[in-house]
């Protein structure tokens, strides 16, 4: 489709507070370039994140969704982000069942060092979402009375 | 088959005793032979307890539906036990509130039936319009025995029994007190030819048939009410702030809705169908249910409702979950 070319995907990322965040403010003051189109919001840990989140982001015109924490081990809090794993690997597999394409709900682990490693998840999270187009399955309808 | 008479000798003694305050059974319905939820609290109504093939309800879901009020000061509040009938599926709804820690054990007094299934109320109407309001049914062997008008007619215990029966794997109670019949060999199993079946599809044709199913939603929430598993006194359905989703029936917020419910009943689910038999619009939720039910056992050799000792699936994780989809 013609129209897929110049389109700009919206991408929610979550980011938790002492790994992935640091790594993509690592990678904005080394100065690496990556695809403008992520909306980052922090959260404490990986764990903090509910399933639900990914749903309304989506809902309200999210495009792809990213979750990022901590490497496994690494977590600052022990553990938070073996529970999310669990979490996301279930509404990862449920939303494809759905017909969600597996593309727009992604989960990455990256550290405070690796400011090179989240531009490329950056990238193939972009691209992967730019492959499969707008999402406008359940986006949210605006009510025009 | 149940011996009436047993269970309900059973059931007199039972509530006779001064540890208990009532009894969740079955009794006749208004018409023909549907059940219905019987609530026993006095030993004289226990002759109305019945049970048969038309005893479908998961009367499991009422034991946390009761609303448990603060006890005024100075009172004491009733910790007699709560009996109740369950069938195999309906006990493993038991065992998973009990390993969700919604109740202690000794708070409830189990009467186990060893179940041989029973009728999906549905197909019988599809089959025989107009039987159920004045016919009889009983199950004789592999065969289901109609009389209605005069006739009698039997049919292939297959073709009458709800789907959740053809593939049931535990036929007697996992926990009882006491067990009203001999106990019955697992006779199916699950082979989730259904899910499979959906997830081979394309991503369009996944959701143009999911869109189709819950653009019918009419937001009656009965498939939460009737949910045994469905007990949280604060559900995010309730919530204004966030409000998750917004009341409006329309694509959008009925896709959230089915979302947040079914991810809520992940790894919890125990397959007793309720949702989908009390659902007025026959959106096939069972099949969003097997998809978490599948994907537990497969990805984490869990099963839900079936051992009361085990911590909660999402309560838990091991360091060498599977992690290929993650970048």
């Amino acid at each position: 489709m013609a129209e897929k070319t110049d389109f700009e995907p919206n991408i929610v990322a979550f980011l938790c507070n002492w790994c992935s965040y640091a790594g993509a403010d690592l990678a904005g003051t080394s100065r690496i370039h990556y695809p403008p189109n992520v909306r980052v919001i922090r959260v404490m840990c990986s764990g903090r994140v509910n399933p639900l989140f990914v749903m309304n982001a989506l809902q309200q015109g999210a495009d792809g969704v990213l979750i990022s924490g901590c490497h496994p081990g690494d977590c600052h809090y022990m553990q938070g982000n073996y529970y999310a794993r669990r979490r996301f690997n279930l509404m990862r597999n449920f939303l494809e069942y759905l017909g969600v394409e597996p593309e727009r709900v992604r989960m990455s682990w990256v550290s405070a060092s690796e400011g090179a490693k989240w531009k490329e998840v950056i990238e193939e999270v972009v691209n992967g979402v730019k492959a499969v187009g707008p999402m406008d399955m359940f986006k949210r309808r605006q009510l025009n009375w | 088959m149940v011996d009436i008479e047993k269970l309900r000798e059973i059931a007199r003694e039972i509530i006779s005793r001064d540890d208990v305050r009532q009894l969740i059974g079955y009794r006749q319905g208004t018409y023909g032979f549907r059940a219905r939820p019987a609530f026993v609290t006095d030993p004289g109504e226990v002759d109305k307890l019945i049970f048969s093939p038309a005893c479908v309800n998961n009367l499991a879901t009422y034991i946390t539906l009761e609303e448990r009020l603060p006890v005024p000061r100075g009172q004491e509040p009733d910790l007699r036990k709560v009996a109740v009938m369950v069938k195999g599926c309906d006990s493993r709804a038991l065992v998973q509130q009990m390993e969700e820690k919604a109740y202690e054990r000794e708070r409830i007094l189990v009467l186990g039936i060893p179940c041989t299934g029973v009728v999906d109320m549905d197909k019988v109407e599809k089959r025989f319009p107009g039987v159920l309001a004045r016919g009889e049914i009983v199950l004789e062997g592999d065969k289901f025995l109609l009389t209605y008008d005069g006739k009698e007619e039997e049919v292939a215990k297959g073709e009458l029994l709800a789907d959740k029966c053809t593939r049931c794997r535990y036929p007697t109670p996992l926990v009882y007190d006491q067990l009203l019949d001999e106990e019955v060999a697992r006779f199916a199993d699950d082979d989730y030819a259904d899910v499979e079946a959906l997830e081979k599809r394309s991503a369009e044709e996944k959701w143009a048939y999911w869109e189709e199913k819950f653009s019918r939603c009419i937001r009656c929430y009965s498939c939460r009410n009737v949910c045994p598993m469905c007990y949280c006194e604060d559900c995010v359905l309730d919530r204004l702030n966030p409000q998750w989703m917004r009341r409006s029936v329309d694509v959008s917020e009925n896709t959230a809705y089915h979302i947040a419910r079914a991810y809520h009943l992940a790894g919890r689910c125990i397959q007793c169908g309720e949702c989908q038999r009390v659902c007025p619009v026959d959106i096939p939720l069972m099949e969003l249910n097997r998809k978490f039910y599948k994907d537990v056992e497969e990805l984490y050799d869990y099963e839900p409702g079936t051992n009361a000792e085990a911590p909660p699936l999402l309560s838990t994780f091991k360091v060498d979950d599977r992690e290929d989809f993650i970048m």
